[in-house]
This record gives C-alpha cells, structure tokens and sequence, in this order.
C-alpha cells in the first residue's frame, strides 16, 4: 500500500499554503487608506520598491493586467466607482508582499441642503440636513447654531443621523437664528447657512388617530374626529386650528373646512351611499405654517338596506310602492296603439304597433312623392 | 424745529408721559357686563387684526426705509433702541406670569409703542405713509383701551409711571440718518413680536376664564390618548 506517499504530498501542500497565507497576510503591511476623485487618474506605487522592480499587482485577490504597470507603478485612468477596493503588490518571484492600498473613490461634498422646524413649539426646533448628492466615501458635518451673538447647542438625535435639537431659552425674540452646517470629507469641504426669525418655522407635526364613522339614520352625515400631535407640547396655551379636506373617492375635487378649535367636525353634505377619504392639518392660531395632511381616514355614510344610488334621503319602501316608482311617469308614457285595442301584455301588440306605423310612414312618403 | 436731528427718543418719551396722564379710554365704562370673557376676546380679535395691519403697513414703510431694511436676510445686531419695550421672555418666566402682570407687561408695552409710532408718524415723509401710520395708531389706541377694560373688569389697577422715568427735555447727541432708520426697524419689529406675544397671552387668558368644566374636558380631548 503506497499510503506514506500521499501523506507526505498532503503535508507539503499544507506547508506552502501556510507559508503564502503567511506572505499575503503579513502583518507588517497595513494596507495604506487612500481617497482618490471620481474621474481622476492616479498611480499607486508599490511602497518603496524600485521602478524597475519586478511586481504583480492585484486587487482583492484578483491578478491584474501588466499593460497598467509603469514600472512596478499601478496607473489607474478615470477612477470609476468599481475601481475601490483592497490593491496589492507582490514580488513577482517571491510573491512576497510589498504593499497594500485601500483605495476609495468619491467625491468631494457639494453644498449641503439644511432646513430647520418647530414642531414642538414653544419647547424648541429641529435641524435636518442632507446632501443632494452622494460621495461615496464617509463625511462629517458640523453644525453650529447662533442667536444673535450667542452660541446655542445643537444635540444630536439619538436616532437619526442626519439630525439635531435645539432648545428654546427665549420667546419672542426678535434677534433671528442662524444656523450654519460644514461638511467635509477626505476630498473636500463645504457649507451653507440658513437664517430664520422662531415664528417662520413652526410648523406642527398632522392630526393623529383621524377616525370617520358613519351617523345611524343619517344618510348624508360623517362625523369625523382627531386628536392633536402627541409632540405639540401645550395645546392649552398655544392652541392649534385645524382644516378638514374631504371627498368621494370617485371624484377629485376636495371640499374644505377651517375649524378654529375643537378636535371634531360633522360633515352633513355627503353624497349617500358614496365612500369618502378625509383628511386632516393643524396649524398653530397665530404663527407659522400648516402642517402636512394627515393619514387619511375611510367611512361611507349610513345606508339602510338596500342600496339606492340617488342623493336624497329616501322613506322606508314597501314592495309596492317600489314597483310603482320604476314604472314611468304617464306624462312621458309613449302613446302605444295596440293597447287601446286588447289592453293586455305589452310586447306583441307594440311590435304590431311599430310595423303599423312604419307601413303608414311608408304609405304617406309613396303618396307624397306621387303628388310631387 | 427740525425735528429729523436731534434726540427723537427723548422727545417722544417725553410725550409719551404726557399720554400716560390722560385717562383711560371710555372702555372703562361698565354697564352691566357679563365678566372679562367676552372683552379677552375682542382684546384676541384686536391684536390679531393689528397683526394683519402691520404686515402691509411695515412692507410699505421698510420700502420707504430703502435697502438693506426691506431685504429678507437683514439680520443687524440688536444696537441703541435701548428704550423699546421688548417682547422676549424667558419660557419658564412667561409661563409663570400672574394674569396681572402679564397684563400690565402688555399695556405697558403698547402705551410705549403707540408713543413712538406716533413719533414715526410725525417724521414719515409721504401723505400715504402718514395716513397708513395714522390709521395704525388709531387702531392701537383701541387695543389700549381694550387692554384697560380687562383690567379694569378684573380689578386691576392701571400702570402708572413711576417717579423719575420722566425724562428732562434735554436735546441729545445728533442722530444720524442711518441710525434713525435702525430705530424705527427695530420698532415695527418689536410691534410685530408683540403682537405675536400678546395673542399668546390673551390665548392663555382667555382659558383661564373659561369655567374649569369646559377647561378640563378641552384638556382631555387634547392629550386624549
């Protein structure tokens, strides 16, 4: 059995897979981190080698082509975004490692987008922030908020990035807010600002839990209620109006109402039997803005049994009168001579009726034309 | 006189003091009203419709002013002015004022602001402007006396000067064009904020008057979670 010869190949494999795991993973090379702009060229060179030094580079793990190499330089031309990535070199014979780079494309921040709202007035406001386009490689903002000359704290959202909190100490100022934001990132830098009286930018969050029922035997009525936004922190002393937007889902044309106070309307100009969307926004008495609409909340009016698709409100219907009311008026009966005669079913005597007259119609034409 | 130079604040203090001495207006009459409910309304109703008045009002005469005053962004630092009654308030302060004083912090204020308007009203160059102010002024004298009725209604005595506010008609350092100006932007800002800060006020008022019954289930509807 020639089981020692297998054994023994096993363990040189072993050996060499060890001994070039322990090259590429050496610990004396970190790799090197390194921004570079979208579009741009660059050349990595590899550490302190030579120029004339005999190298392969490889970006995680993968060969790449000899035509890139200016020497033992890697030259990279319009840097894409799939260009990032861990690049190494190695000593062509060795396979030694001589360096590693991390490369990051991106691009430097443009001019950040910054708003700032009071939906918690008069307890303090909000800043948000965004940029309105992605540069791909980490960045930091920085905000500061000044009122007058004196500098306020802006503490961060504990959930949201992109947010901070700022705390009224004064009402009523006249001095406006200023708040600036810088970002800047491995490639660049830049800011705005925004300036602001406290009254412009109270803006509360909807109406919450907009419910809609229908009102029993009021075919016409929806009684809607709402409650203010739970972040509203003093509705007492800094009341909040409300306006109300409602309409049948087959049309488009909203119907609205303004309501000075009270968290409930009574709809009375529905059309019966028809679904309504309605929906609602606060706004504080005095200052500010209107909030966005509210979830929007679903009811159909009371209906009794069976479903009339007429507007009126109608009495309760025996069967008789139902089949009274789908027979026509005899103002608009259309006059129907086979009747006069036998007085019975309907359809044979007027088919006869309609042939009579075409043939008399006929008759009349022909003696007409004769006369001519 | 000219009354363009000179020291214009002290002058109007000056007659502002006058104005103090004149009696309230005919508010004051009580011929059996139901209580200071009804008069907390209209006193509501009075800053908000001055409110409204202000706003073309103060466009038409930062127009007059000329750049940068009737620019969005102009944010100057609060300089001279020192006399303005200001609107700003620490929170917790404004909160916890007795229906009194934040009464008397508004009658206060408005008999300030009416005097100086009237100042502005004075110097204002066009017909048009002066007419504006006039109407204005007018307007703000009622929302005076309204203030006065609910004091009045309540049982509160009305502000008076104290001793030594008085001023000595004695004229000034000259006041230069620009800084004239200044004043009378930090002016019509301040009416702006007052008038803001008095509908709050007059709101809170106006809810402490209301029979507890209503007041408590107005409150349980508000946080009705």
């Amino acid at each position: 059995m020639a089981v020692p010869v297998p054994w023994a190949c096993c363990a040189v494999l072993a050996a060499a897979a060890a001994v070039v795991y322990a090259q590429r993973h050496s610990p004396q090379e970190t790799p090197h981190v390194q921004y570079e702009r979208l579009g741009s060229d660059v050349t990595l060179p590899c550490g302190t080698a030579n120029w004339d030094a005999a190298v392969t580079w490889r970006v995680n793990g993968t060969d790449l082509a000899p035509d890139l190499l200016n020497g033992s330089q890697l030259v990279l031309r319009g840097l894409e975004l799939g260009h990032s990535g861990l690049y190494a070199c190695f000593h062509r014979d060795s396979w030694h490692l001589r360096h590693q780079v991390l490369l990051n494309v991106g691009l430097p921040p443009r001019e950040p987008v910054l708003s700032c709202r009071s939906n918690t007035y008069p307890k303090g406001f909000y800043c948000s922030w965004h940029l309105p386009s992605p540069t791909y490689i980490p960045n930091t903002f920085n905000v500061t908020v000044l009122h007058g000359s004196k500098i306020m704290v802006c503490e961060k959202d504990p959930a949201l990035k992109n947010r901070c909190h700022i705390r009224y100490m004064h009402l009523f100022s006249t001095v406006k807010y200023k708040v600036s934001i810088s970002v800047s990132n491995a490639l660049g830098h830049n800011t705005t600002a925004i300036t602001f009286d406290e009254f412009t930018i109270v803006k509360p969050d909807p109406p919450e839990n907009v419910v809609a029922r229908p009102v029993p035997s009021n075919p016409r009525r929806l009684e809607v209620t709402w409650q203010t936004p739970s972040t509203w922190p003093d509705p007492e002393s800094f009341p909040l109006k409300f306006f109300l937007r409602y309409r049948p889902l087959i049309l488009d044309q909203w119907q609205h109402v303004e309501l000075s106070d009270g968290t409930a309307h009574t709809i009375t100009d529905a059309y019966a039997g028809k679904e309504y969307i309605i929906q609602v926004a606060a706004k504080d008495n005095e200052i500010g803005t209107w909030s966005d609409w509210s979830v929007a909340a679903h009811a159909t009016p009371w209906t009794e049994e069976p479903r009339h698709l007429t507007t009126e409100a109608q009495a309760p219907e025996t069967t008789a009168s139902t089949t009274s009311s789908l027979a026509p008026p005899p103002t608009t009966k259309i006059c129907d001579p086979g009747e006069l005669g036998s007085g019975g079913g309907p359809s044979a005597p007027f088919f006869i009726s309609v042939l009579v007259t075409l043939a008399l119609a006929a008759a009349a034409a022909a003696a007409g034309s004769l006369l001519i | 006189m000219d009354l363009r130079a000179g020291d214009s604040w002290g002058m109007l203090a000056c007659l502002c003091t006058v104005l103090w001495h004149l009696p309230a207006v005919p508010a004051l009459n009580r011929t059996g009203d139901p209580g200071p409910g009804p008069s907390i309304q209209k006193t509501y109703d009075l800053t908000r419709y001055l409110e409204h008045q202000l706003r073309s009002l103060a466009g038409t005469y930062l127009n007059y002013l000329g750049p940068p005053f009737n620019e969005p962004d102009f944010n100057p630092p609060r300089l001279g002015a020192e006399t303005l009654p200001r609107a700003t308030v620490n929170l917790d302060v404004w909160r916890s004022l007795n229906d009194r004083l934040r009464l008397t912090q508004n009658y206060e204020a408005y008999s300030h602001l009416l005097c100086y308007l009237r100042g502005l009203n004075r110097q204002a160059a066009t017909a048009e402007l002066r007419r504006s102010l006039a109407h204005f002024c007018t307007s703000l004298q009622g929302l005076l006396g309204s203030i006065a009725g609910v004091m009045a209604a309540l049982g509160y005595p009305l502000p008076q000067p104290l001793p030594g506010t008085e001023p000595t008609w004695t004229p000034g350092p000259a006041h230069s064009d620009f800084l004239q100006k200044m004043d009378d932007f930090w002016l019509l800002k301040e009416l702006q904020t007052w008038l803001w800060r008095s509908a709050k006020d007059f709101n809170r008022l106006k809810k402490k008057m209301q029979p507890p019954a209503a007041a408590v289930t107005l409150h349980l509807e508000a946080h009705g979670f």
